[in-house]
């Protein structure tokens, strides 16, 4: 009749010594060479605080339907010139040309965020007139959610001209994000929730391009149109307008952030216990072998008088 | 309320295992915000014109959301006609009659058609329309090829459409609907509640509730007043006379109130006439104007120095404001070539522009153009405008100079205030951007001219750029920014060697060449102990027989002085380094018979690096990086 193990279970085997011996000695800097190391280990690799983060989201984008178009109409620098804002109307005289303009927001995928933004613009033109170049400037507000509560108001910018003059100029891109510094995890930030264009403004300089992208680009968080190959089309019968055609996606946005305190320790915690495992193991066996062959001298109490406790 | 609803689930891989879920209405709502939202769309943008409400307004159709798409019909909700009869007696909460009722909402998938666009017609290639009969012998292709139901149900309605050819060439479109198994491991199994899988019924707007649904759901639109307006919350002061910014206001011959010019560039370089100027705010515009001479010269009001100084101004905003005109103080006449005559002003002197054609082809010239405008207000403390000068620049200008720049000024001088104070360029160190003060000495100290910006200037590229030809503009060399620039001379004309050197040199360095420095942007002119020596240094040192000037290059060290957290920039130095030429010139043009001579100012910090002191240095060297302990620390 065979045996068989049907089971097992460890014993522990106590080792017993008084305070101002070699072996507290040795087990104060085993204690040491234990815990200490992993956590250099840890730092020394590299990545040890995540100090910067990132996550995705897609923002809530809403155009605001604010609109500034210049187009110059000859080589010799005549222009034709439109926004929704009336001081900026009222100033430009004979050069102002009012178009006729649709815009619609589509949500496509029908989770409450709007995804694509079609914008068309028609610029009727006199006999005598050629569009050369065109410079068309829209607003959006942008909101962020996820982490820090983000609301600001932001900008895309289009410039295209060519020495052919066109009937049309078709841009497909995407509005995306643009980040200098990491946003904080939590928190609500409107610093940048102000008019990218001062419309109430009755000051030329207020509506000067260079002066609002200037201040623009100065922000943390901004917005570009990321068009690569926008399409001019050249040629265009006498009479018909010019056609801008627009569609601008609002795509997922990668955000960076910095990390909060609890995220950074969860991190730190996993890599130093990762380390810590290997050490422990590795001066248990040290221990193991050192008391047992009793190197150091300890008093063991054998397992047979383990009930007498 | 508290409705729930109950939704059986089934775990398709466990068929045995049934468990029901609750889910609150709040969810279901927030999809009724949004149909409700693209209704409000669709009145928002009522103004479109018919093609652009078939091209842009392309509503996707939603299987279950029949009740907002059906705009088609004319029993969606804008249905304007409808709105304007409604009597305005009529209780808030009952809703505006609509045509009928809203249709029932359409589940069945073999109903549904997308592509059916035309009412009572067969839409050409459309398998799904109800109208096609005959038509269906001439289709090539379906357009929507299948339908499908809800897509969170376990089983699920398809309906395919295919087409297929017949014997006789002709298509046949063949039909058919099947029940297609759900892949998903969480899908629902059986619903009690059929509501739950469509959009709930939209709120009507209604006399009562069509603002707070207006405010709810309109965020953007076009034509809207505030349109981009930052609301201030700051109250605006009330106060009779002018503040920082307020706009100048002038009275019309007409009695109206308008606003005081100063044509600016707006969005282009074009001026823009209607610019207005703000009190207390110094503007200094350039901009140009695109004319034809012989119909612009004497009809443009832009050209004509009395649209500048007719102006009646008000010298306060209140009432009673009393009219301040523009006093001419100076008018200078400038030629075509560019010189400049400063004109007696005798009584009444007729300077509107005059058109002169003379027999030569293309030699049309109009005098008395306008071409800068200077204005100096005067005003209390009270914010009263006292007085307004103007000094003008008039030229004549001809087809070479068209499209033709004007230059408009506006500064503010407070009255009974002893304006002979220098402009400083800091205080006390020097600002970046700001010009170096600079002068020479005398017994009493240093001399330095009231322009700040023409004491210490740098060659400026001009467009004939010849050293020995002028005109030579200057700009002024401004505290730490580095410049550039030069002239060329031709070899041909360094014949008389030692006159052309002693013309470079010239006019590297300008008519009023500084001897000092001052080291601090506000150095007292008293105290010559503050201003520093420009240093020469030609090299080669040994000059030869006869040496032209090649490059004249400034350099200025600088030093950061006085405390940490508001370092002051303090000059140290500055050394004028002339290179002259060593060798033959014509070897070192290298052939081309032309030599560039270069002018250039460089900044150089000499600071010692900021170090904070200690009395005693700490004797701890701490060995853990500075970012061990980051977060709790």
């Amino acid at each position: 009749m065979a045996f068989y193990e049907v089971y097992s279970h460890p014993a522990s085997i106590r080792y017993k010594t008084s305070v101002c011996t070699k072996a507290t000695l040795f087990l104060g800097i085993v204690l040491c060479l234990t815990y200490i190391p992993p956590l250099l280990v840890a730092y020394r690799s590299q990545g040890f605080w995540v100090k910067r983060s990132t996550y995705e989201e897609q923002p809530v984008v809403r155009f605001q339907y604010q609109v500034l178009i210049i187009a110059a109409t000859s080589t010799s620098g005549d222009y034709v010139a439109w926004s929704t804002f009336p001081n900026f109307n009222n100033m430009q005289g004979t050069n102002l040309r009012i178009p006729s303009i649709s815009v619609r927001e589509e949500d496509q995928n029908q989770d409450g965020k709007l995804d694509r933004l079609k914008f068309r613009l028609d610029l009727p033109l006199r006999s005598d007139e050629q569009v050369y170049s065109i410079q068309l400037l829209l607003t959006f507000s942008y909101q962020l959610f996820r982490m820090s509560t983000v609301v600001m108001q932001t900008l895309a910018f289009v410039q295209h001209s060519s020495s052919v003059p066109g009937s049309q100029l078709f841009i497909s891109g995407d509005l995306r994000l643009q980040q200098r510094t990491p946003l904080p995890h939590r928190g609500l930030l409107t610093v940048y929730n102000v008019s990218v264009i001062d419309g109430t403004s009755p000051f030329a300089s207020a509506y000067d391009l260079a002066n609002i992208i200037g201040s623009y680009q100065d922000r943390n968080l901004t917005t570009f149109l990321s068009c690569p190959s926008p399409v001019w089309t050249v040629g265009r019968a006498a009479g018909t307008p010019f056609q801008i055609n627009a569609e601008v996606r609002y795509p997922v946005e990668v955000v960076s952030y910095r990390p909060g305190f609890w995220e950074m320790i969860k991190f730190a915690w996993i890599q130093y216990v990762s380390v810590l495992l290997i050490f422990l193991w590795v001066f248990n066996r040290i221990q193991t072998f050192v008391f047992q062959n009793q190197v150091l001298p300890t008093v063991p109490i054998p397992l047979l008088k383990q009930h007498h406790f | 309320m508290d409705v729930f609803v109950w939704v059986l689930i089934t775990l398709y891989t466990w068929p045995f295992f049934e468990f029901s879920v609750a889910q609150k209405t709040d969810d279901f709502n927030s999809t009724f915000a949004r149909a409700n939202e693209s209704v409000i769309d669709l009145l928002g943008k009522q103004n479109f014109t018919d093609y652009e409400n078939s091209n842009a307004l392309d509503v996707e159709i939603v299987s279950t959301a029949s009740n907002v798409v059906s705009t088609r019909d004319g029993t969606g909700f804008s249905t304007p006609s409808t709105t304007e009869s409604t009597p305005p007696s009529m209780s808030p909460q009952v809703p505006l009659p609509l045509s009928g009722s809203l249709p029932p909402p359409v589940t069945d998938v073999s109903r549904i058609c997308p592509c059916d666009q035309l009412k009572d017609q067969c839409d050409p290639n459309c398998c799904c329309d109800p109208d096609c009969r005959q038509e269906l012998a001439l289709f090539t292709g379906c357009t929507v090829k299948t339908v499908r139901g809800e897509p969170k149900l376990c089983g699920q309605d398809v309906v395919t459409y295919t087409i297929s050819e017949t014997i006789d060439g002709y298509a046949q479109v063949q039909k058919s609907v099947q029940q297609e198994v759900n892949l998903d491991v969480f899908c629902i199994q059986s619903t009690n509640y059929e509501a739950g899988l469509s959009l709930a019924t939209p709120e009507v707007p209604s006399a009562g509730n069509f603002d707070g649904l207006y405010k709810h759901f309109v965020q953007f639109l076009f034509g809207s007043a505030n349109n981009g307006a930052t609301t201030s919350t700051v109250e605006p002061l009330t106060s009779p006379g002018y503040l920082y910014g307020d706009v100048i206001e002038t009275e019309e011959e007409s009695g109206g109130r308008e606003f005081f010019r100063l044509p600016a560039p707006s969005v282009t370089a074009h001026c823009s006439d209607l610019n207005p100027a703000a009190f207390l705010r110094e503007q200094s515009n350039r901009c140009m104007r695109s004319l034809v001479l012989e119909r612009d010269c004497t009809t443009l009001q832009a050209l004509n120095m009395h649209s500048y100084t007719d102006p009646r101004i008000l010298s306060k905003k209140s009432e009673d404001a009393r009219f301040v005109a523009v006093e001419v103080t100076s008018i200078v006449l400038q030629s075509l070539e560019g010189t400049q005559t400063q004109l007696n002003i005798t009584g009444d002197l007729s300077l509107d522009p005059l058109l002169l054609v003379s027999v030569a082809p293309d030699s049309v010239v109009c005098f008395n153009v306008v071409l800068q405008v200077g204005y100096t207000v005067t005003y209390s403390e009270a914010g009263d405008i006292v007085n307004v000068t103007a000094s003008l620049v008039l030229g004549e200008i001809d087809r070479n100079m068209v499209p033709m720049e004007q230059e408009f000024q506006i500064e503010f001088v407070q009255q009974n205030v002893d304006q002979v104070a220098l402009p400083s360029s800091g205080n006390p160190g020097y600002v970046v951007g700001l010009p170096l003060l600079a002068g020479s000495k005398t017994a009493d100290g240093i001399v330095h001219s009231a322009d700040s910006r023409g004491a210490f200037t740098l060659l400026h590229g001009s467009k004939l750029s010849d050293c020995l030809r002028g005109p030579h503009h200057r700009s002024p060399v401004l505290f730490g920014v580095d410049m550039v620039s030069g002239c060329t001379l031709r070899l041909d004309e360094t014949a008389n060697c030692s006159v052309v050197s002693e013309v470079v040199l010239g006019v590297l360095r300008g008519q009023s060449f500084p001897r000092y420095v001052a080291s601090f942007g506000n150095s007292p002119p008293q105290h010559p102990m503050d201003w520093v020596p420009i240093r020469n240094q030609t090299k080669p040192t040994e000059a030869q027989s006869c040496s032209i000037p090649l490059s004249l290059h400034l350099e200025v060290q600088w030093t950061q002085y006085g405390s940490l957290v508001n370092p002051q920039a303090q000059i140290v130095s500055v050394i004028e380094v002339i290179h002259t030429n060593t060798s033959n010139l014509a070897l070192l043009s290298g052939g081309s018979r032309v030599m560039s001579v270069t002018s250039s100012v460089t900044f150089v910090p000499v600071s010692a690096a900021a170090r904070p002191g200690f009395k005693a240095s700490p004797t701890i060297d701490a060995k853990l990086p500075y970012d061990f302990f980051f977060p709790f620390v």
